[in-house]
């Protein structure tokens, strides 16, 4: 770490986020013949540290001779004043370095609300915010992560952008800048090289083209460029390496535990989901395998539980004999297993025993909407009766406590779709205490966001509710879910909006976001620090509307701001997805189904790849 | 067969700004790297069976902590302390390690006293010398304490044991204190700050030494447990 922090540290919250000698962390000499690359993680340690995608790219990178890998977190916002009262600009966690001293700058972009810690975290870096005003010497800043499927509204801000997974890609970057390293390769002809990269994407090579205010689309700057990047993808995760080892962290962060990552993708094909379209197609990973990096990941870190993580982990082939091979060979060591993802099925309680950490903080159900009709429109698969068995059969095996989750502002939804998520968390309840057999009172807690259109779902057209109506929602089922045995809460109808805002962004928002953290706002997804005044305030003197963004439902036939960005899937499929929509019929899971033509497997030569072929659900 | 290993360890530079709690943590993934064959708790969550001594504030470090660990196989304390060095995160360091007799009380109702050092810029000395003859005068050095409860007020005087020893140490200038701790009257390391005239979070503070203390003699809660010490 930094030695100028050290006398800072007795003065701020949670030192231990700011230094690094933690097991496992990697602190590699800096010569010359590496290539040196910062993994910022735009939020603070006790989140930054549960991504995973970053333990992979961690190990990965440091496990090449020429290349180093460090870890960058937003230093929380005591630390940031005294580092800039001090003069301290922002480093890496392991050598300490200055952040702009890296050849490589890597931000992952989680969620839409991060954006502005990226912007803080570069002028606390000292490097500049704008791709055109970066010279020879400063760092390569690029991205990835799920929200690069929109990257525009950040477009201004990186010198480059990866789309889809990064196992592969990066050691090709990786190759890329070493040469332009050794052989002092200007820095525009060095973007040239990586944008011939499959799935990189250089944004400053690209014009946006407007009418009267509108969108029209991208001109290439070049005739070399791709008209649409495609994104990355393995066919086999088999073949990519996974970490042996993550660094362990000391002080309390989320997800402190071991992960592996059981499948990636998710075909259910859920309409408003844009993991389950950008992530395409399912692949699982062998068990075997698994267990082996269970076994290494355990006893090099020491953890004390195992998280089998991914989009929907009860999807995984052979979820049974894998959690239970995983309880019986570390039940005796205290290592407990767990299932972030699952969902609420009869193979969850059957596990009710099992594993310990569900029991202890309840079940979560995700009907995501009211009423069979809605549930229908947006593709989720779960009828009533589903949600019945599961629910009395886990309040016989013990539980007293359901969490479900909804979203309200759904297309196509009325006042009868409200009632069906107040009734059923009443039926609920009625369940619990009829089957019940713990001793305790039964408990629903309703958790309700608002939707969000984003980009590449079947649902992107569809303009967010304006926030009175969202408001009037809310009201409307606070008053229908009062009640001893209910607790609720719901998302801020204001994250939401900005949410929306930036995921159905432009390039013009890169103004908005600048002036936005000019005004102070930065942690914007943590509750109270959301500025939303300040905001309005930054869309207004940029002379941009946040709500022709959010609550504009847009023409299929319009040119989109994320066009030609593509995560596999056809744009025909999503207009039919949507009109499906409207008329309330579901479209099946390719998994276990015929395929549905979504695009990807014929676009990226990719299939799904089951572990058990045939044994399905 | 079960044993009781007692151990004493360090908390260097590395690991100085950890909790009690995020070092307890991080001891018991040491375990299990180290693959320690520990008795677990009963119950839900099964835990480790251990006890430490008495917690270290954020900041301070020692060169004397101690912890008892039970375990279900009767491990030679010398490979105990060489298998867990191997594991254990930088900054935390194994020095001894003994079996513990059946029926040796708990390092909680033994300590009540521990020896600090406190490292300070030279241009304090004469500050804290100079409260240390006004100290020496008086039986009587009230503050108002903050605790769950609300504050009340705590003389100070008492808790400092002896006489402290206020040395040049090179660049800096070195206190070495005695003072209480544990359950029947504790000093804090703010307050010793408070009580000597330095600022506790501007200082270089370890913990060198606890203790039985039974009058002006002070016993160590492992090794050979005579008295290593006097006021
Ligand atoms: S192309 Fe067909 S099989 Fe492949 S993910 Fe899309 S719908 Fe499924």
């Amino acid at each position: 770490m930094d030695k100028r922090l050290v006398p800072l540290l007795p003065l701020v919250t949670k030192p231990a986020r700011y230094t690094n000698s933690e097991v496992n962390a990697q602190h590699k000499e800096w010569t010359e013949d590496r290539v040196t690359m910062a993994l910022a993680f735009p939020d603070i340690y006790d989140v930054g540290m549960a991504h995973l995608g970053f333990k992979i790219l961690y190990a990965l990178i440091n496990s090449r001779p020429d290349a180093l890998a460090e870890r960058v977190y937003a230093p929380w916002v005591d630390m940031q004043q005294l580092m800039i009262e001090r003069g301290i600009p922002l480093t890496a966690l392991e050598s300490g370095r200055d952040v702009a001293d890296f050849d490589l700058v890597g931000f992952t972009l989680q969620h839409e609300l991060s954006y502005t810690n990226i912007l803080k975290m570069l002028d606390l870096a000292g490097i500049p915010r704008r791709t055109q005003d970066r010279r020879e010497g400063d760092p390569l800043v690029l991205a990835g992560g799920p929200c690069a499927f929109n990257v525009e509204p950040l477009a201004d801000f990186f010198d480059f952008v990866v789309l889809g997974e990064g196992e592969e890609v990066i050691q090709e970057i990786l190759d890329v800048v070493k040469a332009a390293k050794q052989s002092r390769t200007p820095r525009q002809e060095t973007l040239r090289e990586l944008a011939r990269l499959k799935g990189v994407y250089v944004p400053s090579f690209y014009r946006p083209v407007y009418d009267s205010g509108r969108f029209q689309g991208l001109e290439p700057l070049y005739p070399d460029l791709p008209a649409r990047i495609e994104k990355r993808v393995a066919r086999d995760l088999g073949s990519l390496p996974f970490p042996e080892e993550f660094v362990v962290p000391y002080t309390e962060v989320i997800h402190d535990r071991v992960m592996v990552e059981i499948l990636r993708g998710c075909t259910r094909g859920c309409r408003f989901c844009q993991a389950g379209m950008i992530y395409r197609p399912v692949r699982e990973r062998d068990p075997e395998q698994l267990k082996e990096q269970v076994a290494k990941l355990v006893s090099s870190t020491g953890y004390d539980e195992i998280s089998l993580s991914s989009l929907s982990s009860g999807d995984y082939t052979q979820i049974r004999s894998l959690v239970k091979d995983l309880i019986a060979a570390y039940r005796g060591c205290g290592v407990t297993v767990s299932l972030p993802s699952l969902r609420l099925d009869s193979f969850a309680v059957e596990l009710a025993d099992e594993i310990q950490k569900a029991r202890k903080t309840g079940l979560t159900f995700a009907p995501e909407a009211g009423t069979q009709r809605l549930r229908d429109v947006i593709n989720k698969n779960v009828t009533d009766q589903d949600l019945k068995e599961v629910v009395q059969a886990a309040f016989q095996a013990g539980w007293h406590r359901i969490k479900l989750y909804f979203m309200i502002g759904l297309p196509t939804e009325t006042e009868a779709d409200l009632d069906g998520i107040a009734e059923l968390a009443h039926k609920v309840l009625a369940w619990g205490r009829e089957f019940r057999t713990s001793r305790k009172r039964p408990e629903v807690t309703v958790s309700m966001a608002s939707f969000v259109p984003k980009p590449h779902t079947p649902f992107q057209w569809r303009g967010q509710d304006s926030l009175e109506t969202l408001r009037a929602k809310q009201e409307y089922l606070r008053e229908r879910l009062r009640h001893p045995g209910i607790q609720f809460s719901f998302h801020e109808v204001e994250h939401s909006f900005l949410e929306a805002a930036f995921a159905r962004g432009d390039r013009r928002l890169g103004a908005v976001l600048e002036r936005a953290v000019d005004l102070g706002c930065q942690f914007d997804s943590w509750g109270d620090e959301l500025r939303f005044d300040r905001w309005l305030q930054a869309f207004r003197e940029a002379g941009l509307d946040p709500v022709d963004y959010a609550q504009r439902s847009l023409d299929p036939e319009e040119a989109l701001p994320w066009d030609h960005l593509s995560p596999g899937v056809d744009k025909k499929f999503l207009v039919r997805e949507w009109e499906l929509a409207q008329q309330a019929i579901p479209t099946p899971d390719c998994r276990w189904d015929r395929c549905t033509l979504c695009g990807v497997c014929f676009n990226l030569q990719v299939a799904n790849r089951l572990t058990e072929v045939g044994s399905g659900d | 067969m079960t044993s009781t290993i007692r151990f004493q360890f360090t908390k260097g530079q590395e690991v100085r700004f950890l909790s009690h709690l995020d070092l307890v943590r991080a001891m018991e993934r040491a375990i299990r790297r180290a693959g320690l064959p520990m008795a677990y708790s009963e119950g839900f969550s099964p835990r480790p069976i251990m006890s430490y001594s008495f917690a270290l504030p954020v900041g301070v470090m020692s060169e004397a902590e101690y912890a008892d660990f039970r375990l279900v196989e009767d491990w030679d304390p010398a490979y105990f302390m060489e298998q867990f060095n191997k594991h254990l995160p930088p900054g935390l360091r194994v020095l001894h390690a003994e079996r513990l007799p059946e029926g040796t009380p708990a390092l909680m109702s033994e300590i009540n006293a521990a020896l600090w050092r406190i490292r300070l810029p030279q241009a304090e000395q004469v500050a804290v010398e100079k409260r240390w003859q006004e100290l020496q005068a008086v039986d009587s050095f009230v503050v108002e304490r903050q605790t769950k409860q609300g504050s009340r007020s705590v003389n100070l005087r008492p808790l400092l044991f002896g006489v402290p020893r206020i040395a040049r140490e090179g660049e800096a200038v070195e206190v070495h204190c005695l003072a209480a701790v544990g359950n029947q009257g504790n000093l804090r390391v703010e307050e010793l700050g408070l009580l000597l005239g330095f600022d506790s979070a501007q200082a270089l503070i370890t913990r060198i030494g606890q203790f039985k203390k039974v009058g002006s003699a002070y016993y160590p809660p492992l090794g050979n447990r005579g008295c290593t010490w006097t006021e």
